[in-house]
């Protein structure tokens, strides 16, 4: 797949006006405004969304399964993030969005809670078995994975090697759904319903194996709708469904919707949590400078509060959160799964990474040091004589990054207007 | 002997601005990755580097990182006006240090600054002057040997 295909953000030439608020709102630098529209630089782009909130265009989209695609499937199942139970009317339940996910079309719907709570206790037996390095970082959050790759290239080894939930969810029914319903592994389509577009680049492009288990990911934004009409319609069959509860949810599990929750279940471990971008980044600093080696996991999410806070998502995060921890406290925090399923599925490899996630660095100024070092000096002469005002109007995100432009020669330096002024 | 190709760029460090902690190392690891520096190496010069930092804001009360590269060795070279430091072989001891207990409670101050410098570092001199200030300086050599 091409650097291009794989990613899942895009910007709508026909709406985006070429300002300057997704320019500035990206963690990685990686947009740019050329001829008047924004365009992402590929290999900068770790497709955390952020600038699908700042742009007030709605200028960018995420390209996410379509249901064309979801359709051409024999059997098509649903592996909704718990996220979605946060998403509706404050009385909605769980079984209620499950069961209106199958009237939309969905043959089956796998529940995620409980394969969470199997990831935790996977986690905590990891931890307990491997002493070395301190803090592990947990895996689930995609854009964490793709930053330590880029940005933090030495952490790559502190990721605890156990697949997210998702996964392990396709995984699960991949092993036993063709034999069950006899039909070919093909026919079976298993799409995940996301609070935000990096799920979608993970199925893409996995980092820890070779093909992942989903076949693609809706985004919450995109199934609403649907689903919101289902909810409407059939109140009765609905009613029916939460009188004989056929899903077993894992208050445990729940959590993971929220910042937190991951470290929640571990009970003996020392954790840390953290959201939201500016503040990962931060706190990854930390770890890779030797401070955090007290803490036995670390847990990043970029969304603030978490996947609630996802780009995808309906519902404002705080009340989504409100909600989800309502739920939380309805169903208790009993473990569900059986502590020998777990053991027996850890020792497999069921639940651990293919192959560990290896850095990938950012393109260097130069391939050859010395080239490399020549042009650093290059662009901060540059910079020295930019303004300073890091407005964006040159289409670079700030002064220094049009000095670094320059440099690798996608700019020039009359981009910017103050250097027009002051060459007339 | 030609002329060594080099970058070189200077970093103020304020002292007691522990708010600011970490910025100076963590703009030069960013800046190494930029050209094209092993993980190892980087990961090694921006602990140097903190820990360099982090003794100017705890202990001085001005100073300046220089630091400079060539396609060779990364040399970080950090000046301040200071205290200084009476028995450099003491400083040196892991866990010995005279962070008071405010900056203990922050965290700081377990004693193992100078000894993780020195273990980073491929070449380290330390040079202090009761009472005018301190100069360390390090040396990391890129060829991917060590001294």
């Amino acid at each position: 797949m091409t650097e291009e295909a794989y990613h899942s953000l895009r910007i709508n030439l026909g709406k985006c006006l070429g300002c300057v608020h997704c320019l500035t709102s990206c963690p990685t630098k990686a947009i740019r405004i050329k001829n008047g529209k924004a365009r992402i630089i590929n290999e900068l782009c770790i497709d955390c969304g952020e600038c699908i909130r700042f742009c007030p265009q709605d200028a960018i989209d995420s390209r996410t399964t379509s249901f064309l695609d979801v359709n051409a499937f024999q059997y098509k199942v649903a592996i909704p993030a718990t996220v979605l139970y946060g998403q509706f009317h404050n009385a909605t339940l769980p079984t209620e969005i499950l069961f209106a996910l199958r009237r939309v079309g969905f043959d089956y719907v796998y529940e995620l809670s409980t394969i969470n709570e199997l990831n935790n206790a996977a986690i905590e037996k990891y931890l307990n078995d491997h002493l070395e390095p301190r803090p592990f970082i947990s895996s689930t959050c995609p854009v964490v994975v793709r930053f330590i790759q880029r940005l933090f290239p030495s952490l790559c080894r502190f990721i605890v090697p156990i697949e997210p939930a998702r996964e392990i969810a396709a995984k699960i029914l991949r092993a036993n759904l063709p034999r069950v319903l006899k039909i070919s592994p093909t026919g079976i389509g298993i799409i995940h319903i996301t609070p935000c577009p990096a799920k979608m680049v993970s199925i893409n492009r996995p980092v820890s194996m070779e093909k992942s288990y989903l076949d693609g990911a809706i985004s919450i934004r995109d199934i609403y709708k649907l689903i919101f009409q289902a909810l409407q319609q059939n109140k009765e069959e609905t009613i029916m469904s939460h009188l004989f509860p056929e899903t077993i949810f894992s208050g445990i599990g729940m959590g993971t919707a929220l910042s937190g929750g991951e470290t929640r279940g571990l009970k003996n471990h020392r954790t840390v949590a953290v959201s939201g971008v500016q503040d990962t980044i931060r706190v990854l600093n930390q770890v890779e400078l030797g401070l955090l080696k007290d803490i036995d996991l670390l847990e990043c999410t970029v969304c603030p509060d978490g996947c609630v806070g996802g780009p995808l998502t309906v519902e404002n995060r705080f009340l989504a959160k409100s909600r989800i921890l309502r739920i939380i406290n309805m169903i208790g925090e009993r473990a569900v799964i059986d502590s020998s399923d777990i053991n027996l599925l850890y020792h497999k490899d069921f639940l651990s990474f293919h192959h560990p996630v290896t850095p990938a660095q950012v393109p260097p100024l130069d391939t050859d040091p010395g080239q490399a070092i020549q042009k650093a000096n290059r662009r901060n002469d540059l910079f020295k004589r930019l303004p300073g005002k890091n407005c964006g109007a040159c289409g670079a995100p700030d002064c220094l990054s049009l000095a670094d432009d320059v440099v690798r020669g996608t700019a020039t330096l009359t981009d910017c207007p103050f250097m027009k002024e002051e060459k007339e | 002997m030609t002329e060594e190709i080099v970058f070189e760029q200077q970093f103020p460090v304020k002292g007691g601005d522990f708010s600011h902690a970490g910025q100076v190392s963590c703009k030069i690891k960013n800046l190494l990755l930029e050209l094209g520096m092993g993980t190892e190496i980087v990961l090694r010069a921006a602990i140097v580097s903190y820990e360099a930092e982090m003794n100017v804001i705890m202990f001085a009360w001005q100073g300046n990182l220089e630091l400079s590269v060539t396609p060779h060795r990364i040399r970080i070279v950090v000046n301040d006006s200071g205290p200084g430091i009476e028995d450099i072989d003491l400083a040196m001891k892991e866990g010995y240090s005279t962070a008071t207990p405010e900056m203990r409670e922050l965290g700081f101050g377990a004693g193992m600054g100078l000894p993780n410098i020195k273990k980073n570092a491929d070449e380290f001199r330390i040079i202090s002057e009761a009472g005018r200030g301190t100069r360390l300086e390090m040396t990391i050599l890129t060829d991917g040997q060590r001294l």
